[in-house]
């Protein structure tokens, strides 16, 4: 053993632990932060399953034979069915069904399926019924958004196994924007769309708390190498003071904010051409009009430019309450599950899907609304996006509020969080 | 008549301490007034509120008849501060601080070129101001700091240790060029120290703060002959009891 080690050691981990700002960051933090973003994915998987088991399964049945009427029936017995009959599947989107019907899918029986199956039990066995399922993609994404569909290929793959092996086949189809895109499935759009969907969070997560572990030594590095209580004593107005630190992390800001939206580009340029290539041709992203417009990126990167300002600005006031670069890094960590859980949960889920009191919890996070936004711009919901915005920029105002009055104050000089039971301590000398 | 610093009855509380306990004390133009005291008396309290940087909890700081409590903005105008325990930028070369230090602090009619060579000249750091601050000693950044603090020719500088950390040789450049300065341009020094010997050699009048009061106050003479002493820290010992 190395001599004086293990002294070394005893007195490092006094250090660490009798610290409340680390004994919180790093351990009562991830204690509560985990289970909270266990609680909502269980919400989530919980209320995508009462959806699917609630969701009312339109069937338009353009054939009208036997066979349509006993597989009508089969749907029945497991789903809430209604049918409606003779119309074209765009009409059916056209004409509002699914939002009358609350419905996010809609099964096609076509022409010809009775015929089809009769041969097959005449014998014909190479001849089959089809049936189409034609799915809304929201683009909200989340990795549970597709048991919908899984639901009905259960029921289906039921029905061939009370009457022969592979009488029916699926064939599934989109619906985006409105429109019918034949032949694209739903849930491998959905998977494909979760690629973009990871990696912005987890970029907007880590630029968020790189940049604000940066701001937070603005003021800590002032009080700790001991150069602001002399330029607080300048003639210079103190809202000056607070203006030029907060715009040089402006300017970091809009560079990361560009940086991203550079790399976000070129990632998404790669998954289009890479499923060109996987899916026979059959899915171009930029053909669904699944990528952002150039007007879609502005807003995005206006929306992460306002929640990289309010993370900064917050991260340097934060940094006035604490004494030294270390305390101001601790303090800001606090700031992080606010960041942590959104990035994490909305990789996963749709915010659109979940219950109303979390939904709001997520919307009343700014870290949020460039994870939403990434979304919603996706689908062309600008106002998502906007209103993501709005809420920022207020926010930010109000915190820069309250930065320049603890600047006008001799607060930042005396201002400490203080933790437990500590006796006050001031040096009047 | 008209003082460069009027001190009214001053308090400051911190939660259950009493930092300043009711202190009054009034500076003249051009005169060097040192408040000395033991760690923990409220010497740097007292400072502070006289540069704006901390409020009373009641009493009136007035600064050549500007309330300072009401009007700190103006008062920064004509005031320098020197804390005790002051830093420099690392990442900026000693010259870079002093242009920064000079832009905050110039008025509109403030010879830029003319000051920062006058800071030069008091700290005497000549190449080494091309140098990043990090690089420097502590005798040369407090070189550094008190030309900054004397280089706009204040009305009123506020020196808290101003030779601390200093060799002998510097600590007498300092001492050299504050009297200098009060000589030439007029400054009012208001100066804390632990050195007796420094207080004893700059200051005209000297005020003497324990435990948040201001317990003797006078001329370092007229203090020496009045308490039968040889020094201001035999004055000390006797007027607080310790010896």
């Amino acid at each position: 053993m190395l001599k004086g080690f293990t002294t070394i050691l005893i007195k490092e981990l006094k250090e660490l632990m009798r610290d409340p700002k680390i004994l919180i960051g790093m351990i009562v933090l991830p204690l509560i932060m985990f289970p909270i973003l266990g609680l909502v994915m269980g919400f989530a998987v919980q209320s995508a399953q009462e959806e699917a088991q609630k969701a009312t399964l339109l069937v338009i049945d353009n054939d009208n034979g036997n066979w349509s009427n006993v597989f009508v029936g089969y749907m029945n017995s497991s789903m809430n069915v209604v049918v409606v009959r003779n119309l074209s599947p765009q009409s059916v989107v056209d004409q509002g069904f699914l939002g009358k019907y609350n419905s996010t899918m809609f099964l096609e029986i076509p022409s010809g399926f009775s015929t089809n199956l009769t041969m097959h039990a005449d014998g014909v066995w190479n001849v089959t019924g089809m049936v189409n399922v034609y799915g809304v993609f929201n683009g909200g994404g989340g990795i549970f958004s597709g048991i919908g569909g899984t639901a009905v290929t259960g029921v289906v793959g039921g029905f061939n196994r009370a009457v022969a092996p592979d009488v029916v086949g699926v064939s599934q189809s989109t619906i985006i924007k409105g429109q019918i895109e034949q032949g694209v499935d739903a849930s491998t759009l959905s998977g494909l769309m979760l690629s973009q969907s990871i990696a912005l969070p987890i970029t907007i997560m880590i630029m968020l708390t790189y940049a604000m572990q940066i701001a937070a030594t603005s003021v800590a590095m002032e009080k700790e190498e001991k150069t602001l209580e002399t330029l607080l004593t300048t003639p210079v107005d103190r809202f000056a003071i607070l203006m030029g630190k907060v715009s040089s992390t402006i300017i970091v800001a809009g560079a990361a904010s560009i940086a991203v939206l550079v790399g976000y580009n070129y990632m998404i340029g790669s998954i289009s051409s890479g499923i060109a290539g996987n899916v026979g041709g059959a899915v171009d992203l930029v053909a669904l009009g699944l990528v952002p417009s150039v007007g879609g990126y502005i807003l995005l990167g206006i929306s992460l430019f306002f929640t990289l300002l309010s993370a900064l600005a917050l991260a340097v006031i934060m940094s006035a309450f604490s004494e030294n670069v270390r305390g101001a890094q601790a303090l800001v960590g606090y700031i992080y599950p606010l960041i942590f859980i959104p990035s994490l949960a909305l990789v996963y889920l749709d915010v659109n899907s979940l219950p109303f009191v979390i939904k709001a919890i997520f919307y009343a996070i700014p870290y949020s609304h460039p994870i939403i936004a990434a979304k919603a711009v996706v689908t062309g919901d600008y106002g998502t996006v906007v209103f993501g915005i709005v809420y920022v920029a207020l926010f930010t105002v109000v915190i820069m509020y309250i930065a320049s009055r603890l600047f006008a104050t001799e607060k930042i000089l005396t201002a400490k969080l203080k933790f437990g039971k500590s006796k006050p301590k001031q040096s009047s000398d | 008549m008209s003082f460069a610093v009027e001190a009214i009855s001053l308090t400051k509380q911190f939660g259950q301490i009493r930092a300043l306990d009711g202190i009054s004390f009034n500076i003249k133009p051009g005169e060097i007034y040192g408040l000395i005291g033991p760690n923990g008396a409220g010497k740097t309290t007292a400072l502070r509120i006289i540069c704006t940087l901390i409020k009373p909890t009641t009493g009136t700081i007035k600064i050549f008849n500007q309330d300072a409590t009401k009007q700190p903005e103006k008062t920064r105008q004509i005031i320098s501060y020197l804390p005790e325990e002051s830093g420099v930028y690392p990442n900026l070369t000693g010259l870079e601080y002093l242009q920064f230090m000079a832009k905050l602090q110039s008025t509109s009619g403030t010879n830029l070129k003319a000051t920062i060579e006058e800071a030069a000249e008091i700290c005497g750091l000549g190449d080494r101001l091309k140098d990043k601050a990090k690089t420097y000693s502590k005798g040369m950044k407090r070189r550094l700091l008190v030309a900054r603090a004397l280089m706009t020719r204040p009305k009123l500088a506020v020196l808290d240790e101003p030779a601390s950390g200093l060799d002998v040789l510097y600590a007498y450049h300092i001492r050299e060029i504050v009297k200098r300065y009060v000589k030439e341009y007029g400054v009012t020094v208001l100066l804390s120290s632990h050195n007796m010997l420094e207080v004893e050699y700059l200051c005209n009048r000297v005020a003497l703060i324990h435990k948040g009061k201001l317990v003797v106050e006078g001329e370092p003479k007229a203090l020496k002959e009045k308490y039968n002493s040889e020094n201001l820290e035999e004055v000390f010992a006797k007027v607080v009891g310790f010896a």
